[in-house]
C-alpha cells in the first residue's frame, strides 16, 4: 500500500488480486445480495484507492481493509433498517445456553449437502456473529484483529465467534 | 487470545464455491487505481514548474516590458530626431517667410505631409499635459515650442541633411503639391524621408526605422512630422499667417485660427489689428 501511495500501480494490483475474493465473499454473505455486494465492494476499493496518501502502517493491511468493510456494512445496515447486532451481554447469555452440536454422519459423507446446509445456517446467523465467523475464515483474522476491525472488545469478538460456530455446528447436526 | 478454529467446520466452509466479483467491477477498480496512480506521478513534473514558475513568469514579464519600452523609446527618439531636424533645416531654403503653411490652402505648402495633419488634432496634441505625454515627447515640446530648438539626439545622423540632399536632387518633391493629394501618395513620399535617415545609422535609429518600415507606420510618421511643424510655428509666424488669410478675405478661417491661437497661447497679447 505504501508503494502504491508512491505511485506504483502494480503494487495496488497485487493487493487487489490477493484480497478481492475473500473480501467479496465477506460482503456478499453479509448483505445477501450480489448487487449490493458489488456496490459495497467497489466502494470499498475506491476508498482504499483514495486513502493511498494517508495510509500509515499501524496494523496489517487485512485488518485495515476489513475495518473499512465493516464500516461500510454498518452504513448499509443503517440505510436498510438492519440493526440486529447483539450486544455483548446478550451474546454472552445466549452462548451459555447453546448445546454442543455434532455434525451428522450423513453430512460428513455428503460434502455438497454439508456446504449447502452450512451456508444456509450462516445466512441465518445474526449479522455480528456472521461477521465474526467470516472475518475469521475469509480475512484469516485472530480474535484481536476481529475485535479491532469491528470496534468491540476481544471478549465480545470471541463470544460472537463462539456463538456463530456453535450455531453452525448445531445446524449441521440436525437431521434434515 | 487465541481461539482454536473448528477445523471440520472450516473445511466444509472451504468447500463452498466462492463467488467472484464480476469482471467489470475488477476492471473499474483497477482502471481507477491506475488513473489515480498516474495522476499522482504528475506532480513530480509539476514540482519543477511550481519551483521555477514564478521566476520564469517574472523574467518573461520583465523581458516583455523592457522590449516594449525599448521599442517605444526607439520609435520616439528616432522620429523626434528625424522629423524636427528635417523641418528646421529645410524651412529657410524651401519655405518663403510669407508663404502660408495652412494645409487647406491649395498649392501653398511646400510640405508634402501637411494635408494629412490638419490643425485641430495638432492643437489637441499640443494642449495635452506634458506629464501625460511620454518623456521623449515632452522633451520635444519643451525644445520645439519654448525655445524654438527641436530635440536633437547626439550621434544620430541628421535626417534633415539627408532629406535636403535628396530634395535638392529631386526638385519635384519640393514643389507645391496639389491640395487633393491622397493619403497613399503621402505615404509614398514619406517613405523616402525615413529610409535615408535609417540607412546610415547602424544603431538604434536604423533598427527603429526598419521596425517602422516593417510595421507600416508611415502614416504615423507623417502625423508626427506635421505635429513637429505645428510645434515649431512661433506665435509671430502664426499671426502672420492669420493676417495673410485676412488679406485674402478668408474670414471664417481667420476666426478659427484666432480661436485656436487664443487656446494655444492664452496669455499672448494679440496685436491691435487682430483683436
Amino acid at each position: 500500500m505504501l508503494r502504491y501511495g508512491k505511485g506504483d500501480a502494480g503494487a495496488f494490483e497485487a493487493l487487489y488480486r490477493r484480497h478481492r475474493l475473500p473480501l467479496y465473499r465477506f460482503l456478499l454473505r453479509q448483505v445477501g445480495s450480489a448487487e449490493s455486494a458489488e456496490e459495497l465492494f467497489q466502494d470499498l476499493w475506491m476508498r482504499v484507492v483514495n486513502s493511498r496518501g494517508r495510509y500509515e502502517v499501524r496494523a496489517k493491511f487485512t485488518s485495515w481493509v476489513y475495518a473499512i468493510a465493516h464500516n461500510r456494512l454498518m452504513d448499509f445496515y443503517r440505510a436498510n433498517g438492519r440493526a440486529s447486532f447483539l450486544s455483548h451481554e446478550e451474546s454472552e447469555s445466549v452462548l451459555e445456553d447453546l448445546p454442543a452440536g455434532e455434525i451428522a454422519a450423513d453430512l460428513r459423507l455428503d460434502r455438497k449437502r454439508a456446504v449447502e446446509r452450512l451456508l444456509a445456517a450462516l445466512g441465518e446467523l445474526p449479522d455480528a456473529q456472521r461477521e465474526a465467523f467470516l472475518l475469521q475464515h475469509e480475512g484469516e483474522m485472530s480474535i484481536e484483529e476481529i475485535a479491532a476491525a469491528t470496534g468491540v472488545s476481544p471478549e465480545t469478538a470471541k463470544s460472537r465467534l463462539r456463538y456463530a460456530v456453535a450455531k453452525l455446528r448445531a445446524s449441521l447436526g440436525k437431521k434434515s | 487470545m487465541i481461539e482454536r478454529r473448528d477445523d471440520e467446520l472450516s473445511r466444509i466452509y472451504r468447500d463452498a464455491e466462492g463467488p467472484r466479483p464480476p469482471q467489470r467491477v475488477d476492471d473499474n477498480i483497477l482502471a481507477a487505481s491506475q488513473r489515480v496512480a498516474g495522476a499522482r506521478r504528475r506532480p513530480a513534473g509539476f514540482g519543477i514548474a511550481r519551483r521555477w514558475g514564478t521566476q520564469v513568469a517574472l523574467a518573461a514579464t520583465v523581458l516583455v516590458t523592457f522590449t516594449l519600452a525599448l521599442m517605444v523609446f526607439e520609435r520616439e527618439s528616432g522620429l523626434d530626431a528625424m522629423a524636427p531636424e528635417a523641418r528646421r533645416t529645410d524651412r529657410p531654403a524651401k519655405v518663403p517667410p510669407a508663404e502660408p503653411k495652412r494645409a487647406d490652402q491649395p498649392g501653398t505648402s511646400p510640405l508634402v505631409l501637411q494635408p494629412i495633419a490638419p490643425a485641430p488634432p495638432i492643437s489637441q496634441t499640443l494642449q495635452r499635459d506634458p506629464v501625460e505625454r511620454g518623456p521623449a515627447e515632452s522633451t520635444v515640446s519643451r525644445g520645439g515650442l519654448g525655445t524654438g530648438q527641436p530635440a536633437f539626439v547626439p550621434g544620430v545622423p541628421r535626417a534633415s541633411e539627408v532629406l535636403r540632399k535628396r530634395e535638392e536632387a529631386k526638385p519635384a518633391l519640393a514643389a507645391p503639391v496639389p491640395d487633393a493629394q491622397s493619403a497613399p501618395e503621402l505615404r509614398q513620399r514619406a517613405r523616402p524621408m525615413q529610409a535615408p535617415a535609417a540607412a546610415p545609422a547602424a544603431g538604434a535609429l536604423s533598427e527603429s526605422a526598419a521596425t517602422l518600415q516593417g510595421s507600416g507606420v508611415t502614416a504615423a510618421i507623417a502625423n508626427r512630422l506635421a505635429v513637429s511643424e505645428a510645434r515649431e510655428r512661433t506665435p509671430e509666424k502664426w499671426l502672420e499667417d492669420i493676417r495673410k488669410l485676412r488679406t485674402e478675405g478668408k474670414m471664417t478661417e481667420v476666426e478659427r485660427e484666432l480661436a485656436e491661437f487664443r487656446k494655444r497661447y492664452p496669455d499672448y497679447i494679440l496685436p491691435e489689428d487682430l483683436r
